[in-house]
């Protein structure tokens, strides 16, 4: 209970930086504070997979792609957010507050369905074998579509961000075609 | 040790994706609401584990694998097109590219 306890305030504290500070690379780092807390909670919730992935995709690989980003459009200088709406803050903190409401009517009518010490013992502790078999037999069709998703935001971001095609010179084409000719 | 009674986590999911959505509505960068996004994703992926541990049932687990997945493939896809349109546009404020006329 502690350990969860003390993650659980670190989490928020990360997840605070993370939406308040100014600068954007700070509000990234807390956000690597976050994901890495959230990996803790994912090993005391007995799924050590699930940590170990957190930590290599999500706080390494994703937090890597935000942080070169945030560099390479020099984003990391503190920015002046004029909003539009005078109102849009406290409408946020009302909002967050409500919908905080509702998910702590949900967490405590939450009755566990069966004992947790009982499935606990039913998880395996998370291991990466049980959860490829599961991923390989009822996940097969997700697992596959995923697969397709990732090959085209692979090609999707490479042609995002490519350079547009430097236009046919007119004066380069003959000498091109002459030198073409003396190849043949 | 005692575990931890499931709805311990669901307050601290419902915590992180409140602070999640205040940071999409009051933020201006579009960087900035991405991160708020990825502290949503990382509320309902909190919670699917917690349930997943309720019902003694991997599929939890395992459908939090697929939303990791997803969520890469939304950053990469996401953070090209951030870069496309500052190249563009000299801006990631989102309120100067409400329009989506180029």
């Amino acid at each position: 209970m502690l350990t969860f306890l003390v993650l659980a305030v670190l989490t928020i504290a990360g997840g605070i930086l993370t939406i308040s500070a100014r600068n954007a690379v700070h509000a990234s780092l807390g956000l690597v504070g976050t994901l890495l807390m959230v990996a803790g909670i994912y090993a005391t919730l007995n799924a050590s997979f699930l940590a170990a992935t957190q930590v290599i995709v999500y706080a390494g690989a994703v937090m890597v792609l935000f942080l070169f980003v945030i560099m390479l459009l020099d984003a990391n200088r503190p920015v002046e957010e004029a909003n539009p709406l005078p109102f849009i803050a406290p409408l946020a903190g009302v909002g967050g507050a409500i919908l905080a409401g509702a998910f702590a009517i949900l967490a405590f009518t939450y009755k566990d369905p069966r004992p947790l010490a009982e499935s606990t013992a039913a998880l395996a502790n998370g291991a990466p074998g049980p959860v490829g078999e599961t991923l390989l037999t009822r996940f097969l069709l997700p697992f596959e579509a995923v697969s397709i998703l990732l090959l085209v935001a692979v090609v999707g971001s490479v042609a995002l961000v490519q350079r547009p095609a430097v236009q046919a010179d007119p004066e380069q084409t003959p000498e091109l075609t002459a030198l073409e000719g003396e190849v043949a | 040790m005692a575990e931890v009674p499931t709805a311990y986590y669901i307050a601290l999911s419902g915590i992180l994706f409140a602070l999640g959505m205040i940071g999409v509505l009051t933020r201006r960068t579009a960087v900035m609401v991405f991160l708020s996004v990825e502290l949503m994703l990382n509320a309902a992926n909190l919670s699917l584990v917690a349930f997943a541990r309720a019902w003694g049932d991997l599929v939890g687990q395992t459908a939090v694998f697929i939303v990791m997945t997803l969520a890469a493939a939304e950053v990469a896809i996401g953070l090209a097109i951030i870069v496309a349109i500052f190249r563009k546009r000299e801006t990631t404020n989102v309120d100067d590219l409400a329009s989506l006329k180029g």
